[in-house]
C-alpha cells in the first residue's frame, strides 16, 4: 500500500533522509520506530504531500506522492504530531469543517461527524468547544479529524506524545479498532512497548537510513537471533539456579543461559519446543515458579541494531 | 466543471463558514461594529456641526452641508476600514501556522489558493458587514441634498475595494512572516505607506513640480502617487463634481519624472479610475504571491522543522532494558 524507494531530503547541511526504503503491506499498522531526529517526521511529511524530497520515489495505494499530490490526499489521513484546534467550534463543528475541507458532500457531513465522534468516543461531547476538551480527547478529535473523508491509510506521527497511560491505551484500542475496518496504519514513535503492543509490522529508522523493516515477528527473530524465555523457580538460590541452567543450557535449540534477578533467561531458536522444556524441568525436580516469553524484545532489537550503526 | 459551478464554489469555501462562525462568536465582533458605528457617527456628527456653523465650498445651503458631512463621513470609513483590515487579515494564515493547524489544512482537498481566497474572504466579508451597518449613516446625509447617487456608489466601492486591498496585502504578509505579531506589523506599515506615504508623497511631488514648472502654468497636475489615493480619490470625487481627469500618458510621465510639455496621448482617467486599478493589481499580486508562498515558496523566516532538527534523542524504552 506504501512504498518507498531511495527517498533523501537535505534541509541545508543536515541530512534528513538518505535513501530510505520501506513497504508497508495493505490492512497493516507500521510502527515507524526511531529516535527523535531520525527522519520519521520528515518521512511522514513526504508521505502526506507536505515536504517535497529531494531524491526518491513514494507512492500511496500506487499513485505517486509527488506527481499526485491530490490524488494521494484522497487516501491519506494524517495526524501530525503536534497539532491545534480551533477557538470557539464545536467537536462536531470541527468535524463538519474539515469534512467540506475534504469535498465530503454536504448532507453526509453531519452524519459522518456524528459517526466519528461516536467511534472516539466523544459522542455525548459534540456540543462542546474544541479549545475545552482535555488533551486525550483532543488527540482523540484529531484522530477522528484525520478519517472524515474515509481514507485507505492513515499516517499517525506520535499518536500518543504528552498522553496520560489512560489516554494512551484509548488511542492504542482506537488504532487497532481502526485496523480492523481495514485501515493501512503508519504510525511513528520512539515509546517502543506502546508499538511492539499494537504494530503488526515494524521498521527502524536511524539517521535517515532505514535500518530493518518487515513483520515483527521476522525482524525480533532476524535481530535478536532466536526468542528468550523467563524461568523463575520456587526456590531461587544461587545452587538452584546454576544447576537448572546446567540442565539447560546442553539442550539442542538452545543459544544461551543466563542468570538474571534471581531467575534465568534462556535465548532459544524459534522453533525451540518450549512446552518440552517446561516438562523436562519438573520432571527433573526443579520448582518452577513461572515460565514465560519474555516481552519487550523490540527494545533489545531497536538496541541492538543501532549499536551496530553507531 | 462549468463557470456558475466554479463561482459557487469560489464562494462555498469551508473557510469562510468557520471562519465566520468563529469571528461572530467571540465578544469582539459585536464590539468592533459598536466601535465603528460609534467612531463613524461620533465623527460625522462633528463634521455635520462643524459644516453647520462655517459653510465653505461652492455649494449652497444644505447642499454644502450634506456634501461636506459626506466627505468626512466617507474618509474616516476609509479611515477605519484600513485600520481594520490588518487587523482582521494579517493573522489569517500566520495564525493557522502558530496554531498548527495549516499542515492539517494543506494535507486536505482545499487548494492553496483556495485557503488564501477563503481567508480573504472571511476577513473582507466582516468588513462588508461593517460598511453595510454604516449606510444607515450614509443616508441620513441625503436629507441635506449635494450628493448624487453616483458619487454615494463609486464612494462605497472605493471603500470596498480599499478593504480588499488592504485585506491582500495583509494576508500576503501573513503568508510571508511566521509571526502574526510581525505580520500585523508589517501589515500596518504598508497600510500606512498606501494612505499617508502615497498621499504626503504625492503632495509634495506635486508641489515640487509646480515650485519647478512655475506657476504660470496655471494648476499643477497631481502626481501619480495621489491617483493611486483612496483619500484623494474619494476627495476628488465628491468636491470635483465635473471631474479631474488625466491622460495615461501624462501620468506615466509624472511619475517617471520625465521632461517636456504634457503628453495627452491613451485614455483618460478619473482619480477613482486610477485608484481602482491599482488597487485591483496589488489585490492580483497579493493573492498570487500568498498563494505562491503557501506552495512551498521558502519564506523569510526558516520553518522550524526544517531549519531546526529535533535533537538526536534516543527512544523511550522500558526499564531496566538498557543495562
Amino acid at each position: 500500500m506504501i512504498e518507498v524507494q531511495g527517498l533523501s531530503k537535505r534541509y541545508g547541511a543536515q541530512v534528513a533522509l538518505d535513501g530510505l526504503d520501506l513497504n508497508v503491506p495493505r490492512g497493516e499498522i507500521f510502527g515507524f520506530v526511531g529516535p527523535n531526529g531520525a527522519g520519521k517526521t520528515t518521512t511522514i511529511r513526504i508521505l502526506a504531500t507536505l515536504t517535497v524530497p529531494d531524491e526518491g520515489v513514494a507512492t500511496i495505494g500506487g499513485v505517486p506522492v509527488t506527481e499526485d499530490p491530490y490524488g494521494v490526499r484522497r487516501l491519506v489521513g494524517y495526524m501530525p504530531d503536534f497539532f491545534g484546534v480551533y477557538d470557539r467550534l464545536t467537536a462536531q463543528e470541527y468535524l463538519e469543517f474539515y469534512a467540506a475541507c475534504h469535498e465530503v458532500p454536504r448532507h453526509r457531513r453531519r452524519r459522518v461527524a456524528r459517526e466519528l465522534l461516536e467511534l472516539v468516543d466523544l459522542g455525548d461531547r459534540a456540543g462542546t468547544q474544541v479549545d475545552t476538551l482535555s488533551r486525550g480527547m483532543q488527540q482523540r478529535l484529531c484522530l477522528a479529524r484525520a478519517l472524515v473523508h474515509d481514507p485507505e491509510v492513515l499516517l499517525l506521527d506520535e499518536p500518543a506524545s504528552g498522553l496520560d497511560p489512560r489516554a494512551r491505551i484509548e488511542i492504542r484500542e482506537l488504532i487497532r479498532e481502526l485496523r480492523r475496518m481495514g485501515k493501512t496504519i503508519f504510525v511513528s514513535s520512539h515509546i517502543l512497548p506502546e508499538l511492539e503492543e499494537l504494530c503488526t509490522w515494524v521498521g527502524f529508522i536511524d539517521r535517515g537510513r532505514m535500518v530493518e523493516a518487515g513483520p515483527m515477528d521476522h525482524v525480533r527473530g532476524r535481530v535478536l537471533a532466536g526468542r528468550r524465555l523467563r524461568v523463575e523457580l520456587v526456590e531461587p538460590e544461587e545452587v538452584r539456579l546454576l544447576a537448572a541452567r546446567d540442565l539447560i543450557q546442553d539442550r539442542r535449540g538452545v543459544i544461551a543461559v543466563e542468570v538474571v534477578d534471581e531467575g534465568l533467561e534462556v535465548t532459544v531458536e524459534e522453533a525451540f519446543p518450549d512446552e518440552q522444556l517446561l516438562t523436562d524441568l519438573v520432571s527433573a525436580g526443579v520448582g518452577v515458579r513461572s515460565f514465560a516469553r519474555v516481552t519487550g524484545d523490540l527494545s533489545e532489537a531497536f538496541l541492538r541494531l543501532t549499536a551496530v550503526e553507531r | 466543471m462549468t463557470w456558475s459551478e466554479r463561482l459557487v464554489r469560489l464562494f462555498d469555501n469551508p473557510l469562510v463558514v468557520k471562519d465566520g462562525v468563529s469571528r461572530m462568536r467571540s465578544w469582539r465582533a459585536p464590539f468592533v461594529i459598536t466601535l465603528y458605528l460609534g467612531l463613524l457617527g461620533l465623527f460625522g456628527y462633528a463634521f455635520f456641526v462643524l459644516a453647520a456653523i462655517y459653510p465653505q465650498g461652492q455649494r449652497v445651503g444644505a447642499a454644502q452641508v450634506g456634501a461636506s458631512t459626506f466627505t468626512a463621513l466617507a474618509l474616516i470609513q476609509l479611515s477605519l476600514v484600513s485600520l481594520f483590515a490588518p487587523a482582521l487579515a494579517a493573522g489569517a494564515i500566520s495564525g493557522e501556522r502558530e496554531r498548527r493547524t495549516l499542515d492539517v489544512l494543506l494535507v486536505s482537498r482545499v487548494t492553496p489558493f483556495g485557503i488564501v481566497w477563503g481567508k480573504l474572504v472571511a476577513s473582507v466579508a466582516f468588513m462588508l458587514l461593517l460598511i453595510l451597518a454604516a449606510l444607515p449613516l450614509f443616508a441620513a446625509v441625503f436629507l441635506f441634498g449635494g450628493i448624487d447617487f453616483q458619487q454615494f456608489v463609486v464612494t462605497q466601492l472605493l471603500t470596498v475595494t480599499t478593504a480588499l486591498a488592504m485585506a491582500s496585502t495583509s494576508l500576503f504578509c501573513s503568508a510571508l512572516f511566521r509571526r502574526t505579531l510581525t505580520s500585523t506589523v508589517v501589515a500596518y506599515g504598508v497600510a500606512f505607506f498606501g494612505l499617508v506615504g502615497t498621499l504626503v508623497g504625492g503632495v509634495m511631488l506635486t508641489v515640487a513640480a509646480y515650485v519647478r514648472t512655475g506657476s504660470l502654468a496655471g494648476p499643477p497636475d497631481a502626481h501619480p502617487l495621489l491617483f493611486a489615493n483612496p483619500f484623494y480619490a474619494v476627495n476628488q470625487l465628491i468636491n470635483e463634481p465635473s471631474g479631474s481627469p488625466m491622460h495615461i500618458g501624462r501620468l506615466l510621465q509624472l511619475l517617471f519624472a520625465l521632461g517636456g510639455p504634457p503628453v495627452q496621448v491613451g485614455p483618460t482617467l478619473e482619480p477613482w479610475q486610477a485608484t481602482i486599478l491599482v488597487q485591483l493589481v496589488i489585490i492580483v499580486l497579493s493573492l498570487f504571491g500568498a498563494v505562491q508562498l503557501l506552495q512551498g515558496w521558502r519564506p523569510l523566516v526558516p520553518r522550524r522543522e526544517e531549519a531546526e532538527p529535533e535533537p538526536a534523542e534516543p527512544p523511550e524504552l522500558p526499564e531496566g532494558s538498557r543495562a
